[in-house]
């Protein structure tokens, strides 16, 4: 009798200790749902672009962004492919954004490659040009950031829409996959994110940039091939870049989809 | 007496009209259900999108979130060559590390051809795409041979990767080597 006493006390322990557990388990996973895993804190990070800390509206108001990219600084490292990964997670073989290598021989051939999306940078020179090269550089790509986005327009479920403030986002939760836009994108920039099961594409770090930081590409480009500033604001050097003498030109402009994206010494092989 | 056709053509009408009205509640009723809360607030798209788009984790901070924490390498990095380059490019993203003003792990640093690789990443002359006149350019293994070392040896060996001219300059005041400009 003495043996079952304490038999039965030793269960109860054991019982009371595993409720513990549970709880304590329980109360710890909650805790981590809450906390968003991942996430730096911004305070003692200055703003990057003054005054978007204090838009609290649901749009920005009275700044007109613009991407500026001057293929005639880029030097094809890829700090951009790498700080996008890291900033989004995107799985391999999709890219947000790429680094495109052009190069052009004197019988006026054009070949373009991109390994890996310039995610590990330009390792090897390329051994199959037969021809002398006459031309050679980078051209980045991401979204262009249209004005008359055509994704927006083919999208038969409203989850790929314009902000008024000008950025072109994708509702993640909305979103079926069902393809359209990235088949309406003149520019390639969007697939399917085969982790989220939606569409994805470049929002010019939307989400940065709310919070007065600069997308992460163009924080990252070690010679300021990446320029993106305040069409509204004319001491911005985009707006100098636009507004001023140079070789400006937006990929495909025969689409009709006025990109918001400008291309500083673009070349006309350039697709 | 006429027969009382009225009666039976408001019949027809009442019928009609009760099936409209059903329909357009059985209609208003599943839109109601289907569309999301704040669809169409200022456009055809859910309005608090934005704000789910707004609330994504940022990952990558600035150098300025980095070099706070750093000073011994804020004041290396700041004076030197590399001060555009970024400081999430070779460690990784700052959330990776800190989180809520806490360290949570520690980047792992580059080591030997891992450095390499990262310094051939914009220094390979080799690669003809880039502009010349932007950034310092050498071919491998040649500038080792110029440099009269061995050719197995990593650009960190020479060169501190945060200010790559500081330990070269200082070479130079100590041992006062002139360098032929070939």
């Amino acid at each position: 009798m003495m043996d079952m006493d304490a038999l039965q006390q030793e269960i109860n322990r054991d019982r009371r200790a595993f409720i513990k557990k549970v709880l304590r388990g329980t109360i710890a996973g909650s805790l981590l749902l809450v906390i968003p895993a991942g996430a730096m804190d911004l305070a003692g990070v200055p703003e990057q672009i003054p005054g978007m800390r204090d838009e609290t509206g649901p749009f920005i108001t009275g700044k007109k962004f613009a991407f500026v990219v001057d293929i005639t600084r880029c030097i094809g490292c890829g700090s951009c492919c790498v700080a996008d990964r890291n900033e989004y997670q995107v799985p391999e073989g999709n890219y947000r954004t790429w680094v495109e290598r052009y190069i052009i021989d004197d019988h006026d051939n054009v070949y373009v490659d991109s390994p890996n999306g310039g995610l590990d940078g330009y390792q090897e020179p390329r051994t199959d040009i037969p021809y002398p090269v006459r031309d050679t550089f980078f051209v980045p790509k991401l979204c262009n950031m249209c004005e008359k986005p055509s994704c927006v327009q083919v999208c038969p479920v409203g989850a790929t829409f314009q902000t008024e403030d000008g950025f072109v986002l994708i509702d993640q939760k909305r979103c079926v996959a069902c393809g359209y836009c990235v088949q309406a994108c003149p520019y390639s920039v969007r697939f399917i994110n085969p982790k989220t099961k939606t569409a994805d594409k470049c929002t010019w770090c939307y989400h940065r940039v709310r919070k007065g930081l600069l997308p992460a590409c163009v924080n990252v480009c070690p010679v300021q091939a990446r320029k993106f500033g305040d069409l509204n604001d004319h001491e911005s050097e985009v707006y100098k870049i636009l507004h001023l003498p140079h070789v400006v030109s937006v990929l495909k402009p025969d689409m009709g989809n006025k990109p918001s994206l400008h291309y500083v010494g673009l070349r006309r092989e350039v697709v | 007496m006429q027969p009382d056709y009225t009666s039976k053509y408001n019949a027809h009408l009442i019928r009609i009209i009760v099936v409209l009205v059903v329909l357009a509640v059985v209609g208003i009723v599943v839109r109601a259900m289907v569309l999301p809360e704040s669809f169409g607030l200022y456009g055809h798209y859910r309005a608090d999108a934005i704000q789910d788009e707004i609330n994504r984790p940022i990952r990558n901070g600035t150098n300025a979130s980095c070099l706070a924490c750093h000073p011994y390498i804020r004041q290396m990095h700041l004076e030197g060559v590399h001060r555009t380059v970024s400081c999430e490019f070779c460690h990784g993203p700052v959330a990776d590390h800190v989180r809520d003003g806490q360290v949570i792990a520690l980047l792992p640093k580059k080591q030997g051809d891992e450095i390499r690789t990262l310094c051939l990443r914009c220094h390979n002359r080799i690669i003809r795409a880039r502009p010349r006149e932007s950034i310092k350019m050498i071919s491998m293994p040649r500038h080792l041979e110029e440099k009269h070392v061995r050719t197995d040896h990593i650009c960190n060996q020479c060169h501190n990767v945060h200010a790559p001219l500081m330990w070269v300059k200082q070479a130079r005041e100590i041992v006062g080597i002139r360098e032929d400009k070939s």
